[in-house]
């Protein structure tokens, strides 16, 4: 199954080129984490302003920071708050979602649907000011307010894909001999949600992300490190001086990745869809 | 083969005035129906779609509750039965579903399919296991090769086959087969009738199997029982209902099997009409609306269900049948209505 | 000799996947008279549906083939037509029953407003004239409250009543040819008869010919003058029902008759049934697609390819028909 994916995916010209783009991004963070590259992102290495050179690539910025280093860093950074949110949300998605949809109608589901309602219905960034005032300044504090407002979103489709899926054949077969809600929803119905779950990945990584470059604007970003977004917000003085190294090299990483996710995720969407058709 | 359709004692599975409705104040999707399958025999249960029979299946597995009535497994109700003793009675009824692709988990293997049952009833140890599902899908007719694959790469005659070895690995006594070969081709479904004359020859298992094609009920039927509405209409072996049906809807069903095109006989409005649900006056026996045979009592009063004799055919089985054609005489001979 | 209603001239349908090209449907021909009816019988993916949805010009533009050297209704050819002219032809000259009028009908329109859409799409008349043809073609399917009918939405009919109104809708217009695809498949016996009842009359009526396609033997047999038989992309044998009701040539079409679960007084004898299984369409054996699973199979079964006998009416495609 997962090879047929992979072959319609291959011939997806566009689809490819955003998977070569994350993946590329994807080995720089790896090395970030591995000590190999953005290691002097922090480290003054040259005069304020330089601008591109041999020694600095990307020239230096407001405090004489090597740019290449920073963008670099902030490859990891974005990868870091990336997959955080994604994994955590996404699970707490499922499970929710998936308990949501297998018990629909009864009261775990309003439960359920209530909490949705309440958390949809607050303005994200003054819940996340909120989180980081709460958590006295703590470096995750970005971190959890995003799953705990990006795990809706998962929620509701699982729910939805459950209250699909159990109406099936398969299913009743599982309760036939006895089979425990709980081991049929976890086992039989949310494995055949996979498929829709690899989608949503890929649109709530994508939004993690461009979250973090709002909020490292508003200040409320991460604390120890640098990312694209808190070059940005640097930036946005730097610009009206002339200077434009720290806005070029943020922006182009940032609309590269998302560009890559982007590609990718509709073309898994493409690859993984066309499995019921004409076969 | 010749089971005998009447063996004295316990019947394997016995239901009482099971009756069930989907929508409260709407027609009973079960009416008060009663039936018993005998231990190593084969009840057809016929009739159109939406008669009922599918859900008299998933009522006995428990997949939807019945309003009343009892259903009794080896002569204990299943209502009454504790948490053990009704594991065990899933045990030894399986059922087999119609479109075979729909049936099996689209994400799991051949084997973690066959072994789940197993693991579920707590059957054996792990080697037990492995050495059942390998015989099982040898006596469906697939060799082992399967056991790695998923649902999706088999054909549909293959797929019926791993969804009757799902149900045969627990050993059971009786197999529920809901509309199990409708779904297929002609020649794989010759194939699995074969597979399923084997297994009640050879392992002596029961069944229970719905369906709408009397062709293939005559197949592998010992007794047949008629459903109409929600009700049931006739109960007999299966050699007095293809040779001499009782009920009026019985041999109608019979002869639009047959081919005879009873049409000129009926109104058009037969068809058309039989969809309006008839919420306002429900006449009182159900078929009533489009009996050839009417009379006037049948519209004021339900038929009970008698048991009658045919004159002129031996005591070959219990037959009742529930109309009033067969109120007056005790033992009697149907009336000639040329259909 | 007028030219025949339905004339398809060596069609052929296939798959184009990245491993190469899959065959479905492989040169196919036949002729369909007017008022004649025609089944296509055969198992699940032996290409009936592609071989109807080819003749309408209903299949994907990407990655599916098709050629023929003529697709002919009434003498006029239809495969080489555009766009718009296709168009044109599709419900007007020919139609198209489905398998399932559940989702063949837009649920969100009722009855007579998709029958007088098809009608007014290929003539000039106004509203009133295109809801009497509308009624009258509801008439003739057998409603006797045909303005209820046309009045409701899908949802309300049942699938009996659905499939008449389908067939109302594929012969408002007279087309020369209709393409049933398994029109009774999904009702149950009664209904069944009916709808055969009505396709009947309306072909008598009209002069329709009607290529039925379906994988019950039975229900063809009852309503059509001749049978083709197809497995695998190929027709195998091509006769009038009678003789081949009576006595199949091909050793498939045999054997697929000999499958068919009998009602009779006394318990029928174990079924017979062929052995083996339908290849798939991306491993089919050489030479006749039947070769592995025949038990008259010699040689040059596997390496050539039995054709039909064209010039006396078809027969069967076998080296040793029975």
């Amino acid at each position: 199954m997962t090879r047929d994916t992979w072959q319609r995916l291959k011939s997806d010209r566009y689809g490819m080129s955003g998977f070569i783009v994350v993946t590329i991004f994807a080995i720089v963070a790896l090395c970030v984490w591995a000590g190999l590259l953005g290691q002097g992102w922090s480290e003054v290495s040259g005069n304020r302003f330089e601008s591109a050179s041999a020694r600095h690539w990307f020239g230096t910025n407001l405090l004489g920071q090597d740019i290449l280093q920073r963008t670099l860093f902030g490859t990891a950074t974005a990868f870091e708050v990336g997959l955080m949110v994604t994994v955590c949300s996404t699970l707490l998605g499922t499970i929710l979602g998936g308990l949501a949809g297998w018990y629909s109608h009864g009261w775990l589901d309003e439960i359920i649907l209530w909490l949705k309602g309440v958390l949809d219905s607050i303005p994200f960034y003054l819940f996340a000011a909120a989180v980081a005032f709460a958590l006295q300044g703590s470096p995750w504090a970005m971190h959890l307010a995003m799953i705990i407002t990006f795990w809706t979103t998962t929620a509701r489709i699982i729910r939805g894909e459950v209250m699909r899926i159990k109406q099936r054949e398969f299913i009743d077969a599982a309760r036939a001999i006895g089979l425990p809600g709980i081991l049929i929803v976890f086992r039989h119905v949310i494995p055949n949600t996979f498929h829709i779950l690899l989608v949503q990945s890929t649109i709530v990584f994508v939004a993690a992300i461009n979250t973090e470059v709002i909020l490292s604007f508003l200040g409320l970003g991460i604390k120890n490190g640098v990312s694209w977004g808190l070059m940005l917000a640097e930036s946005s003085q730097e610009v009206l001086a002339g200077h434009f190294g720290n806005f070029v090299a943020a922006s182009t990483s940032l609309f590269l990745l998302l560009m890559g996710f982007n590609l990718l995720a509709d073309a898994l969407q493409d690859a993984l869809e066309t499995r019921g058709e004409l076969n | 083969m010749n089971t005998p359709s009447q063996i004295a004692g316990t019947p394997l599975l016995e239901i009482r005035q099971l009756s069930l409705s989907f929508h409260p104040q709407k027609q009973l999707a079960i009416d008060r129906v009663s039936l018993k399958i005998t231990a190593g025999s084969t009840l057809g249960l016929v009739g159109a779609s939406g008669a009922g029979k599918s859900s008299i299946a998933r009522a006995i597995m428990r997949l939807i509750k019945p309003d009343s009535g009892e259903i009794l497994f080896k002569g204990k109700n299943i209502e009454r039965m504790n948490a053990e003793e009704l594991k065990s009675t899933r045990q030894h009824i399986q059922l087999v579903f119609q479109e075979p692709s729909a049936s099996l988990s689209p994400r799991r293997t051949v084997e973690q399919t066959l072994l789940e049952p197993l693991q579920h009833f707590a059957i054996g140890d792990a080697s037990y296991r492995q050495e059942k599902i390998r015989e099982i899908l040898h006596t469906v007719g697939l060799d082992r090769g399967a056991l790695q694959r998923y649902p999706h790469q088999f054909s549909s005659g293959q797929q019926q086959r791993i969804a009757i070895a799902r149900a045969l690995v627990t050993n059971p006594d009786l197999l529920i087969a809901d509309e199990a070969v409708s779904a297929l081709d002609v020649s794989i479904q010759a194939q699995i009738l074969q597979l399923i004359q084997m297994l009640q020859k050879d392992f002596g298992i029961a069944f229970l199997f719905v369906s709408h094609d009397l062709a293939v009920i005559r197949q592998i039927a010992d007794d047949v029982a008629v459903m109409y509405r929600g009700q049931l209409l006739e109960q007999s072996t299966a050699d007095q209902f293809f040779t001499e049906p009782a009920h009026p809807y019985s041999r109608t069903l019979l002869s639009f099997a047959q081919g005879k095109n009873p049409l000129n006989q009926l109104d058009d409005s037969w068809h058309l009409q039989r969809s309006h649900s008839s919420d306002g006056n429900t006449p009182a026996c159900v078929f009533s609306a489009f009996c050839p045979d009417k009379k006037p009592v049948c519209e004021r009063l339900e038929p009970p269900m008698h048991d009658i004799q045919f004159k002129n055919q031996h005591a070959l089985g219990p037959h009742c049948v529930k109309c009033h054609l067969y109120d007056e005489v005790k033992t009697n001979v149907y009336r000639e209505t040329k259909l | 000799m007028s030219a025949p209603a339905l004339r398809v001239n060596d069609l052929s349908v296939w798959f184009e996947t990245g491993t190469g090209r899959v065959p479905v449907v492989d040169h196919i021909s036949f002729n369909i008279n007017a008022g004649d009816a025609t089944g296509l019988v055969g198992e699940s993916g032996c290409g009936k549906t592609m071989t109807a949805m080819a003749i309408l010009g209903l299949l994907p533009a990407t990655g599916v083939g098709v050629s023929c050297t003529g697709i002919e209704i009434n003498g006029k050819d239809i495969h080489t037509l555009d766009g718009s002219r296709r168009r044109a032809v599709l419900g007007r000259d020919i139609a198209m029953i489905f398998q399932q009028p559940a989702t063949a009908l837009d649920p969100v329109f009722k009855i007579g407003q998709q029958i007088s859409a098809v009608y007014r799409r290929h003539t000039n008349v106004n509203r009133q004239h295109a809801r009497q043809a509308m009624l009258d073609a509801l008439q003739s399917v057998g409603f006797k409250q045909a303005e209820d009918i046309a009045a409701a939405y899908p949802h309300q009919l049942s699938g009996g009543m659905r499939q008449l109104a389908m067939i109302a809708m594929a012969t408002v217009c007279k087309p020369a040819v209709i393409i049933a695809d398994e029109p009774t498949t999904a009702l149950d016996s009664s209904t069944r008869e009916l709808i055969l009842h009505q396709l009947n009359r309306l072909q008598t009526l009209h002069q329709t010919a009607i290529l039925f396609i379906s994988h019950d033997l039975a229900v063809v047999r009852k309503s059509c003058r001749n049978v083709m038989v197809m497995y695998c992309g190929r027709l195998l044998e091509k006769t009038d029902c009678q003789s081949l009701f009576a006595h199949a040539r091909h050793p498939y079409s045999a054997g697929l008759l000999s499958c068919i679960p009998q009602i009779s007084d006394k318990r029928p004898a174990p079924i017979s049934s062929i052995p083996g299984q339908i290849p798939a369409a991306t491993d089919l054996p050489t030479g006749c697609h039947f070769a592995p699973r025949c038990n008259r199979v010699e040689d040059q079964c596997r390496t050539s390819i039995p054709q039909l006998d064209h010039e006396n009416g078809g027969g069967a495609a076998c080296f040793r028909p029975l």
